[in-house]
Protein backbone atom coordinates (compact mmCIF):
# COMPACT_ATOMS: atom_id res chain seq x y z
CA UNK A 1 0.00 0.00 0.00
CA UNK A 2 1.13 3.39 -0.75
CA UNK A 3 2.46 5.77 1.67
CA UNK A 4 -0.83 8.10 0.65
CA UNK A 5 -3.07 5.00 1.02
CA UNK A 6 -1.70 4.25 4.21
CA UNK A 7 -2.24 7.83 5.56
CA UNK A 8 -5.52 7.47 4.59
CA UNK A 9 -6.43 4.21 6.25
CA UNK A 10 -5.02 5.70 9.45
CA UNK A 11 -1.98 3.15 9.21
CA UNK A 12 1.22 3.80 10.99
CA UNK A 13 3.53 5.32 8.36
CA UNK A 14 7.21 4.73 8.57
CA UNK A 15 9.49 7.32 7.06
CA UNK A 16 13.61 7.26 6.90
CA UNK A 17 15.36 10.60 5.77
CA UNK A 18 18.50 9.88 3.45
CA UNK A 19 20.54 12.50 1.56
CA UNK A 20 21.68 12.65 -1.84
CA UNK A 21 25.76 12.89 -1.99
CA UNK A 22 27.85 15.78 -3.01
CA UNK A 23 29.00 14.33 -5.84
CA UNK A 24 28.12 11.75 -8.07
CA UNK A 25 28.92 8.82 -5.77
CA UNK A 26 25.76 6.77 -5.40
CA UNK A 27 26.59 3.36 -3.80
CA UNK A 28 25.72 4.44 -0.11
CA UNK A 29 22.43 6.08 -0.63
CA UNK A 30 21.32 2.79 -3.04
CA UNK A 31 22.94 -0.08 -0.25
CA UNK A 32 21.19 1.90 2.00
CA UNK A 33 17.98 2.36 0.86
CA UNK A 34 18.35 -1.55 -0.36
CA UNK A 35 18.86 -2.29 3.35
CA UNK A 36 15.36 -0.71 4.61
CA UNK A 37 13.59 -1.56 1.57
CA UNK A 38 9.91 -3.01 2.84
CA UNK A 39 10.85 -1.70 6.32
CA UNK A 40 9.78 1.76 5.89
CA UNK A 41 7.09 3.26 3.87
CA UNK A 42 8.72 5.76 2.09
CA UNK A 43 12.32 7.69 1.83
CA UNK A 44 12.37 11.27 2.67
CA UNK A 45 15.16 13.22 0.45
CA UNK A 46 15.89 16.18 1.21
CA UNK A 47 17.21 18.70 -1.31
CA UNK A 48 20.39 21.17 -0.35
CA UNK A 49 19.70 20.60 2.95
CA UNK A 50 20.97 23.47 5.53
CA UNK A 51 22.30 25.12 2.69
CA UNK A 52 24.94 22.23 1.84
CA UNK A 53 25.04 21.83 -2.31
CA UNK A 54 24.32 18.27 -2.70
CA UNK A 55 23.05 16.47 -5.87
CA UNK A 56 19.52 17.37 -6.24
CA UNK A 57 16.42 16.09 -4.44
CA UNK A 58 14.73 14.88 -7.67
CA UNK A 59 17.87 12.26 -9.10
CA UNK A 60 17.27 11.09 -5.15
CA UNK A 61 13.73 10.69 -4.79
CA UNK A 62 13.99 9.17 -8.54
CA UNK A 63 16.91 6.69 -7.76
CA UNK A 64 14.71 5.85 -4.84
CA UNK A 65 12.20 4.94 -6.95
CA UNK A 66 14.25 2.50 -8.96
CA UNK A 67 14.73 0.73 -6.48
CA UNK A 68 11.23 -0.09 -5.32
CA UNK A 69 11.16 2.56 -2.18
CA UNK A 70 8.52 4.87 -2.59
CA UNK A 71 9.99 8.94 -2.28
CA UNK A 72 8.66 11.89 -0.86
CA UNK A 73 10.77 14.78 -2.08
CA UNK A 74 11.35 18.11 -0.42
CA UNK A 75 10.81 21.51 -2.18
CA UNK A 76 11.44 24.90 -1.00
CA UNK A 77 12.15 28.42 -2.20
CA UNK A 78 15.61 29.37 -1.59
CA UNK A 79 17.18 28.38 -5.20
CA UNK A 80 15.13 28.09 -7.04
CA UNK A 81 12.02 31.00 -9.00
CA UNK A 82 8.83 29.91 -9.87
CA UNK A 83 10.35 28.64 -13.21
CA UNK A 84 12.14 26.49 -11.81
CA UNK A 85 10.03 25.01 -9.09
CA UNK A 86 7.14 24.38 -11.67
CA UNK A 87 9.79 22.96 -14.12
CA UNK A 88 10.94 20.09 -11.50
CA UNK A 89 7.22 19.50 -10.09
CA UNK A 90 6.51 18.77 -13.96
CA UNK A 91 9.51 16.57 -13.78
CA UNK A 92 9.02 14.66 -10.60
CA UNK A 93 5.43 13.84 -11.64
CA UNK A 94 6.75 12.27 -14.82
CA UNK A 95 9.43 10.27 -13.44
CA UNK A 96 7.51 8.85 -11.35
CA UNK A 97 7.62 10.98 -7.94
CA UNK A 98 4.05 10.85 -6.16
CA UNK A 99 4.95 12.90 -2.85
CA UNK A 100 6.14 15.98 -2.37
CA UNK A 101 6.98 17.77 1.22
CA UNK A 102 7.08 21.68 1.23
CA UNK A 103 9.62 22.76 3.35
CA UNK A 104 11.62 26.03 5.32
CA UNK A 105 15.23 26.50 3.77
CA UNK A 106 18.06 27.71 5.23
CA UNK A 107 19.00 30.80 5.22
CA UNK A 108 21.99 31.03 2.39
CA UNK A 109 24.43 32.68 4.27
CA UNK A 110 24.44 29.85 6.83
CA UNK A 111 25.05 27.21 4.20
CA UNK A 112 28.47 26.17 2.18
CA UNK A 113 27.74 28.20 -0.89
CA UNK A 114 27.63 31.42 1.34
CA UNK A 115 28.13 33.78 -1.06
CA UNK A 116 25.43 32.70 -3.62
CA UNK A 117 22.44 34.78 -4.14
CA UNK A 118 19.01 33.89 -2.91
CA UNK A 119 16.04 33.57 -4.45
CA UNK A 120 13.13 33.09 -2.55
CA UNK A 121 10.95 34.19 -5.53
CA UNK A 122 7.87 32.41 -3.69
CA UNK A 123 7.45 31.55 -0.06
CA UNK A 124 6.07 28.12 1.15
CA UNK A 125 2.49 29.13 0.88
CA UNK A 126 3.10 30.42 -2.32
CA UNK A 127 5.14 27.07 -3.23
CA UNK A 128 1.98 25.27 -2.00
CA UNK A 129 -0.71 26.78 -4.13
CA UNK A 130 1.59 26.88 -7.18
CA UNK A 131 1.17 22.83 -6.67
CA UNK A 132 -2.55 22.94 -6.50
CA UNK A 133 -2.41 25.74 -9.61
CA UNK A 134 -0.51 23.18 -11.68
CA UNK A 135 -3.00 20.12 -10.19
CA UNK A 136 -5.70 21.53 -11.69
CA UNK A 137 -4.02 22.06 -15.01
CA UNK A 138 -2.83 25.41 -14.94
CA UNK A 139 1.05 26.93 -14.71
CA UNK A 140 1.26 30.23 -12.54
CA UNK A 141 0.74 32.63 -15.51
CA UNK A 142 -2.20 30.99 -16.38
CA UNK A 143 -1.84 28.75 -19.38
CA UNK A 144 -3.19 25.18 -19.49
CA UNK A 145 -0.90 22.44 -19.08
CA UNK A 146 -0.50 19.31 -21.68
CA UNK A 147 -0.71 17.02 -18.96
CA UNK A 148 -1.72 17.70 -15.34
CA UNK A 149 0.44 16.38 -12.49
CA UNK A 150 -0.63 15.02 -9.17
CA UNK A 151 0.95 14.49 -5.97
CA UNK A 152 0.22 13.85 -2.54
CA UNK A 153 1.90 16.54 -1.01
CA UNK A 154 2.83 17.60 2.68
CA UNK A 155 4.30 20.34 4.58
CA UNK A 156 6.63 20.93 8.45
CA UNK A 157 6.64 22.78 11.57
CA UNK A 158 10.08 24.09 11.96
CA UNK A 159 11.92 23.50 15.26
CA UNK A 160 10.81 26.25 18.28
CA UNK A 161 12.21 27.71 20.51
CA UNK A 162 9.38 29.19 22.62
CA UNK A 163 5.46 29.18 22.60
CA UNK A 164 5.67 32.46 20.82
CA UNK A 165 7.54 30.90 18.04
CA UNK A 166 5.48 27.68 18.03
CA UNK A 167 2.31 29.88 17.86
CA UNK A 168 3.75 31.89 14.75
CA UNK A 169 4.32 28.36 13.29
CA UNK A 170 0.86 26.84 13.94
CA UNK A 171 -0.57 29.59 12.57
CA UNK A 172 1.65 28.89 9.48
CA UNK A 173 0.79 25.71 9.44
CA UNK A 174 -2.56 26.24 9.43
CA UNK A 175 -2.28 28.26 6.15
CA UNK A 176 -0.01 25.64 4.29
CA UNK A 177 -3.46 23.20 5.32
CA UNK A 178 -5.53 25.84 3.66
CA UNK A 179 -3.59 25.73 0.57
CA UNK A 180 -3.32 21.96 0.26
CA UNK A 181 -0.78 20.65 2.59
CA UNK A 182 -2.31 17.12 3.37
CA UNK A 183 0.29 16.15 5.91
CA UNK A 184 2.39 17.75 8.56
CA UNK A 185 6.38 16.72 9.56
CA UNK A 186 7.20 18.02 13.05
CA UNK A 187 10.09 18.86 15.00
CA UNK A 188 12.05 15.69 16.67
CA UNK A 189 10.63 14.96 19.78
CA UNK A 190 13.08 13.39 22.69
CA UNK A 191 10.49 13.75 25.04
CA UNK A 192 7.24 12.11 24.49
CA UNK A 193 5.30 13.33 27.56
CA UNK A 194 6.00 17.03 26.60
CA UNK A 195 5.18 16.11 22.99
CA UNK A 196 2.35 15.13 23.86
CA UNK A 197 0.87 18.92 24.65
CA UNK A 198 2.47 20.18 21.44
CA UNK A 199 0.81 16.93 19.09
CA UNK A 200 -2.67 17.81 20.82
CA UNK A 201 -2.78 21.93 19.28
CA UNK A 202 -1.21 19.96 15.84
CA UNK A 203 -3.51 17.28 15.07
CA UNK A 204 -6.22 20.33 15.63
CA UNK A 205 -5.03 21.54 11.65
CA UNK A 206 -7.16 18.50 11.28
CA UNK A 207 -4.90 16.37 8.96
CA UNK A 208 -2.15 13.39 9.60
CA UNK A 209 0.81 14.89 11.94
CA UNK A 210 4.07 12.86 11.85
CA UNK A 211 7.05 13.29 14.34
CA UNK A 212 10.49 13.20 13.47
CA UNK A 213 12.66 10.94 15.76
CA UNK A 214 16.36 11.69 15.33
CA UNK A 215 19.36 9.43 16.34
CA UNK A 216 21.41 11.02 18.74
CA UNK A 217 25.00 9.50 17.40
CA UNK A 218 26.82 10.82 20.65
CA UNK A 219 27.02 12.83 23.91
CA UNK A 220 28.13 15.93 22.08
CA UNK A 221 25.55 16.38 19.73
CA UNK A 222 22.61 15.63 22.55
CA UNK A 223 24.44 18.36 24.88
CA UNK A 224 24.34 20.43 22.02
CA UNK A 225 20.78 20.30 20.30
CA UNK A 226 20.04 20.12 24.58
CA UNK A 227 22.09 23.92 25.02
CA UNK A 228 20.83 25.50 21.54
CA UNK A 229 17.63 24.27 20.90
CA UNK A 230 15.46 24.66 24.18
CA UNK A 231 12.53 23.60 22.14
CA UNK A 232 13.77 20.11 21.52
CA UNK A 233 13.20 19.23 25.18
CA UNK A 234 16.07 17.28 25.86
CA UNK A 235 15.97 16.79 29.29
CA UNK A 236 19.00 16.14 31.48
CA UNK A 237 17.77 12.64 32.91
CA UNK A 238 18.52 11.70 28.96
CA UNK A 239 21.81 13.11 28.63
CA UNK A 240 22.57 11.14 32.30
CA UNK A 241 21.42 8.05 30.59
CA UNK A 242 23.97 8.79 27.37
CA UNK A 243 26.88 9.41 29.51
CA UNK A 244 26.48 6.40 31.72
CA UNK A 245 26.32 4.04 29.12
CA UNK A 246 28.82 2.10 28.13
CA UNK A 247 28.36 1.76 24.95
CA UNK A 248 26.77 5.49 23.36
CA UNK A 249 25.94 4.49 20.00
CA UNK A 250 24.06 1.82 20.64
CA UNK A 251 22.45 4.03 23.42
CA UNK A 252 21.13 6.96 20.63
CA UNK A 253 19.97 3.50 18.62
CA UNK A 254 18.05 2.33 21.75
CA UNK A 255 16.57 6.07 22.58
CA UNK A 256 15.40 6.53 18.89
CA UNK A 257 14.13 3.14 18.98
CA UNK A 258 11.93 3.16 22.28
CA UNK A 259 10.73 6.84 21.23
CA UNK A 260 9.65 5.71 18.32
CA UNK A 261 7.46 2.65 20.11
CA UNK A 262 6.08 5.29 22.21
CA UNK A 263 5.11 7.35 19.40
CA UNK A 264 3.34 4.54 17.61
CA UNK A 265 0.19 4.27 19.72
CA UNK A 266 -0.26 8.07 19.43
CA UNK A 267 0.89 9.75 15.84
CA UNK A 268 0.29 8.45 12.61
CA UNK A 269 3.50 7.77 11.48
CA UNK A 270 7.17 8.83 12.25
CA UNK A 271 10.29 10.27 9.99
CA UNK A 272 13.59 8.55 11.38
CA UNK A 273 16.72 10.99 10.96
CA UNK A 274 20.06 9.01 10.75
CA UNK A 275 21.94 12.50 9.52
CA UNK A 276 24.93 10.18 7.67
CA UNK A 277 24.62 7.14 9.51
CA UNK A 278 21.40 5.69 7.09
CA UNK A 279 23.24 1.85 7.86
CA UNK A 280 21.71 2.21 11.65
CA UNK A 281 18.08 2.15 10.35
CA UNK A 282 17.76 -1.61 10.98
CA UNK A 283 18.91 -1.44 13.94
CA UNK A 284 16.79 1.33 15.23
CA UNK A 285 13.66 -0.36 13.53
CA UNK A 286 14.57 -3.97 15.58
CA UNK A 287 14.49 -1.73 18.89
CA UNK A 288 11.22 -0.16 17.69
CA UNK A 289 9.28 -3.43 16.90
CA UNK A 290 8.75 -2.20 12.95
CA UNK B 1 19.07 59.50 -4.98
CA UNK B 2 16.51 57.33 -3.66
CA UNK B 3 13.54 57.32 -6.41
CA UNK B 4 9.90 57.12 -5.74
CA UNK B 5 6.67 57.40 -7.51
CA UNK B 6 3.14 58.45 -5.87
CA UNK B 7 0.82 55.91 -5.25
CA UNK B 8 -2.47 56.14 -7.49
CA UNK B 9 -4.98 57.86 -5.53
CA UNK B 10 -7.38 54.89 -4.85
CA UNK B 11 -4.91 52.83 -2.80
CA UNK B 12 -4.73 55.82 -0.94
CA UNK B 13 -8.10 56.44 -0.20
CA UNK B 14 -8.56 52.58 0.87
CA UNK B 15 -5.94 53.17 3.31
CA UNK B 16 -7.03 56.35 4.88
CA UNK B 17 -11.08 55.32 4.80
CA UNK B 18 -11.61 54.26 8.20
CA UNK B 19 -9.77 57.78 9.83
CA UNK B 20 -11.35 61.24 10.68
CA UNK B 21 -7.74 63.04 11.02
CA UNK B 22 -4.51 62.83 9.21
CA UNK B 23 -1.39 63.44 8.87
CA UNK B 24 0.37 63.44 5.64
CA UNK B 25 4.18 64.07 6.04
CA UNK B 26 6.52 64.54 3.41
CA UNK B 27 10.35 64.22 3.16
CA UNK B 28 13.19 67.10 2.22
CA UNK B 29 15.01 64.79 0.63
CA UNK B 30 15.25 62.47 -2.41
CA UNK B 31 11.47 62.79 -2.56
CA UNK B 32 11.55 65.88 -3.20
CA UNK B 33 13.85 65.89 -5.95
CA UNK B 34 12.61 63.39 -7.78
CA UNK B 35 8.83 65.29 -7.28
CA UNK B 36 7.35 62.57 -5.37
CA UNK B 37 6.91 63.17 -2.20
CA UNK B 38 8.51 66.69 -1.04
CA UNK B 39 6.06 69.54 0.71
CA UNK B 40 4.54 70.71 -2.92
CA UNK B 41 3.48 67.06 -2.98
CA UNK B 42 2.55 67.03 -0.31
CA UNK B 43 0.21 70.01 -0.68
CA UNK B 44 -0.85 68.32 -3.91
CA UNK B 45 -2.39 65.02 -2.48
CA UNK B 46 -3.58 66.49 0.91
CA UNK B 47 -6.23 68.46 -1.52
CA UNK B 48 -7.04 65.37 -3.49
CA UNK B 49 -7.35 63.43 -0.64
CA UNK B 50 -9.55 66.06 0.64
CA UNK B 51 -11.84 66.09 -2.62
CA UNK B 52 -11.88 62.80 -3.26
CA UNK B 53 -13.18 61.73 0.57
CA UNK B 54 -15.76 64.85 -0.12
CA UNK B 55 -17.07 63.15 -3.14
CA UNK B 56 -18.07 59.79 -0.99
CA UNK B 57 -19.23 62.53 1.40
CA UNK B 58 -16.69 62.14 4.11
CA UNK B 59 -14.62 65.10 5.73
CA UNK B 60 -11.11 64.28 6.53
CA UNK B 61 -9.25 66.41 8.36
CA UNK B 62 -5.55 66.76 6.94
CA UNK B 63 -2.86 67.91 8.74
CA UNK B 64 0.23 68.93 6.54
CA UNK B 65 4.13 68.31 7.52
CA UNK B 66 7.61 68.05 5.63
CA UNK B 67 10.40 66.96 7.51
CA UNK B 68 14.22 67.85 6.56
CA UNK B 69 14.86 64.25 6.56
CA UNK B 70 12.29 61.05 7.56
CA UNK B 71 14.96 58.89 7.91
CA UNK B 72 16.34 60.24 10.71
CA UNK B 73 14.87 59.77 14.25
CA UNK B 74 16.59 63.36 15.15
CA UNK B 75 13.64 65.25 12.74
CA UNK B 76 11.06 62.40 13.19
CA UNK B 77 10.64 63.91 16.70
CA UNK B 78 9.12 67.16 14.81
CA UNK B 79 5.94 65.45 14.59
CA UNK B 80 6.09 64.68 18.47
CA UNK B 81 3.09 67.61 18.96
CA UNK B 82 1.18 66.82 16.25
CA UNK B 83 1.13 62.81 16.18
CA UNK B 84 -1.89 62.63 19.04
CA UNK B 85 -4.07 65.03 17.31
CA UNK B 86 -4.62 62.28 14.14
CA UNK B 87 -5.48 59.15 13.94
CA UNK B 88 -3.09 58.33 11.61
CA UNK B 89 -0.17 59.28 9.76
CA UNK B 90 0.48 58.94 5.95
CA UNK B 91 4.41 59.43 4.73
CA UNK B 92 5.09 60.73 1.55
CA UNK B 93 9.03 59.45 2.26
CA UNK B 94 10.59 56.27 0.38
CA UNK B 95 10.53 53.31 2.54
CA UNK B 96 12.72 54.40 4.79
CA UNK B 97 11.16 57.02 6.01
CA UNK B 98 7.74 54.91 6.77
CA UNK B 99 9.46 52.72 8.51
CA UNK B 100 10.93 55.24 10.63
CA UNK B 101 7.78 56.78 11.71
CA UNK B 102 6.56 53.48 12.22
CA UNK B 103 9.31 52.81 14.43
CA UNK B 104 8.72 55.76 16.62
CA UNK B 105 5.24 56.01 16.84
CA UNK B 106 3.89 52.91 17.75
CA UNK B 107 0.42 52.48 18.60
CA UNK B 108 -0.20 54.99 15.12
CA UNK B 109 -1.25 53.24 11.83
CA UNK B 110 1.48 54.38 9.11
CA UNK B 111 0.63 54.31 5.44
CA UNK B 112 3.07 54.38 2.57
CA UNK B 113 1.92 57.21 0.03
CA UNK B 114 4.65 56.43 -2.85
CA UNK B 115 6.50 53.55 -4.32
CA UNK B 116 10.17 53.29 -3.37
CA UNK B 117 11.60 52.65 -6.84
CA UNK B 118 15.58 52.77 -6.98
CA UNK B 119 18.66 54.21 -6.78
CA UNK B 120 19.46 56.22 -9.76
CA UNK B 121 20.25 59.45 -11.47
CA UNK B 122 18.54 62.10 -13.32
CA UNK B 123 18.72 61.89 -17.14
CA UNK B 124 17.00 64.72 -18.04
CA UNK B 125 13.69 66.87 -16.39
CA UNK B 126 11.21 64.20 -15.38
CA UNK B 127 13.05 61.57 -16.31
CA UNK B 128 15.28 59.14 -13.82
CA UNK B 129 17.24 55.94 -14.49
CA UNK B 130 18.42 53.62 -12.56
CA UNK B 131 21.81 53.55 -11.66
CA UNK B 132 22.93 51.52 -8.49
CA UNK B 133 21.30 47.94 -6.66
CA UNK B 134 23.76 48.93 -3.15
CA UNK B 135 25.50 45.51 -3.80
CA UNK B 136 28.34 46.41 -1.38
CA UNK B 137 30.90 45.48 -3.55
CA UNK B 138 31.40 48.46 -5.74
CA UNK B 139 32.43 47.17 -9.41
CA UNK B 140 32.52 50.35 -11.20
CA UNK B 141 36.49 50.86 -11.11
CA UNK B 142 36.54 47.84 -13.49
CA UNK B 143 33.47 48.45 -15.65
CA UNK B 144 34.83 51.53 -17.02
CA UNK B 145 32.13 53.26 -14.29
CA UNK B 146 28.93 51.36 -15.62
CA UNK B 147 27.24 48.99 -13.57
CA UNK B 148 26.30 45.20 -14.61
CA UNK B 149 24.37 45.16 -11.41
CA UNK B 150 22.41 47.75 -11.63
CA UNK B 151 21.67 48.37 -15.65
CA UNK B 152 22.41 44.80 -17.42
CA UNK B 153 18.63 43.26 -17.44
CA UNK B 154 20.93 39.87 -16.20
CA UNK B 155 23.15 41.25 -14.23
CA UNK B 156 26.00 39.58 -16.04
CA UNK B 157 29.36 39.82 -14.83
CA UNK B 158 30.50 38.66 -18.30
CA UNK B 159 28.43 40.65 -21.09
CA UNK B 160 27.01 41.27 -23.12
CA UNK B 161 24.62 38.12 -23.81
CA UNK B 162 23.08 37.21 -27.40
CA UNK B 163 20.48 39.72 -26.96
CA UNK B 164 22.86 43.02 -27.27
CA UNK B 165 21.65 44.81 -30.65
CA UNK B 166 23.22 47.58 -31.75
CA UNK B 167 24.01 49.10 -28.17
CA UNK B 168 20.69 48.39 -27.06
CA UNK B 169 19.18 45.91 -24.66
CA UNK B 170 16.90 42.64 -25.86
CA UNK B 171 14.15 43.97 -23.16
CA UNK B 172 13.34 47.29 -25.40
CA UNK B 173 15.10 49.48 -28.27
CA UNK B 174 14.75 52.16 -24.82
CA UNK B 175 16.98 50.02 -22.68
CA UNK B 176 20.96 50.83 -23.33
CA UNK B 177 22.69 46.99 -23.37
CA UNK B 178 24.94 48.20 -20.16
CA UNK B 179 27.96 46.12 -21.59
CA UNK B 180 28.02 47.69 -25.19
CA UNK B 181 28.21 51.35 -22.86
CA UNK B 182 30.99 49.11 -20.99
CA UNK B 183 32.98 48.31 -24.20
CA UNK B 184 32.48 52.02 -25.23
CA UNK B 185 33.92 53.44 -22.04
CA UNK B 186 36.71 50.80 -22.11
CA UNK B 187 37.74 51.64 -25.15
CA UNK B 188 37.53 55.72 -24.61
CA UNK B 189 39.89 54.98 -21.63
CA UNK B 190 42.27 52.50 -23.93
CA UNK B 191 41.03 49.71 -21.24
CA UNK B 192 40.02 47.39 -23.95
CA UNK B 193 41.95 44.52 -22.18
CA UNK B 194 39.84 44.80 -19.06
CA UNK B 195 36.84 43.27 -21.31
CA UNK B 196 38.40 40.43 -21.57
CA UNK B 197 39.41 39.38 -18.23
CA UNK B 198 36.81 36.64 -16.52
CA UNK B 199 34.99 37.76 -13.32
CA UNK B 200 34.53 35.41 -11.31
CA UNK B 201 30.44 34.68 -9.58
CA UNK B 202 29.78 37.41 -7.44
CA UNK B 203 29.47 37.00 -3.73
CA UNK B 204 26.19 38.74 -2.77
CA UNK B 205 26.21 38.19 0.75
CA UNK B 206 27.74 41.88 0.47
CA UNK B 207 24.67 43.05 -1.16
CA UNK B 208 21.91 41.59 1.51
CA UNK B 209 22.30 37.85 0.55
CA UNK B 210 23.47 37.34 4.02
CA UNK B 211 20.35 39.28 5.42
CA UNK B 212 19.44 43.00 6.47
CA UNK B 213 22.24 45.21 6.36
CA UNK B 214 23.96 47.21 8.69
CA UNK B 215 26.97 49.58 8.84
CA UNK B 216 28.33 50.01 12.02
CA UNK B 217 31.33 53.01 12.37
CA UNK B 218 33.28 52.42 15.53
CA UNK B 219 34.41 56.37 15.36
CA UNK B 220 31.08 57.73 15.08
CA UNK B 221 28.51 55.18 16.54
CA UNK B 222 27.82 56.74 20.55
Amino acid sequence: MSFQKRLQANEFVVLAEMHTPKGVNISRLVTDARRIKGRVDAIVVPDMDNGIMRMSALAGGVLMQQQGVEAIIHLYCRDRNRMALQGDILAAHVLGIENLMVVHSEEMSQGDHSDAKTVDDLDEIGLLKAIETLQNGKDMAGFDLDGIPSFFTGCSIAPYADEAALAEELAAAQQKVAVGARYILTPPVFDVGQFASFFSRVKELGVPVIPTVFLLKSLAIAQYIANSEPGAHISDELIRRIRKSGDREQEGIQIAGETIAALKSMTQGVLIQTLGWEHKLPAILDVAGL
Amino acid sequence: MITAERKPLEELIEYIKPFKRLLLVGCNECVTVCAAGGRKEVGLLASGLHMAMLKSGTNIEIHEHTLERQCDPEYIDELVPMIDSVDAVMSMACGCGVQEIARRFKGKPVFPAVNTKFMGASERQGVWSERCQGCGDCLLGKTGGVCPIARCAKQLMNGPCGGSTGGHCEIGEDVDCAWALIWERLKELGQEDRFVEITPAKDWRPGGGAGPRKIIREDLAE
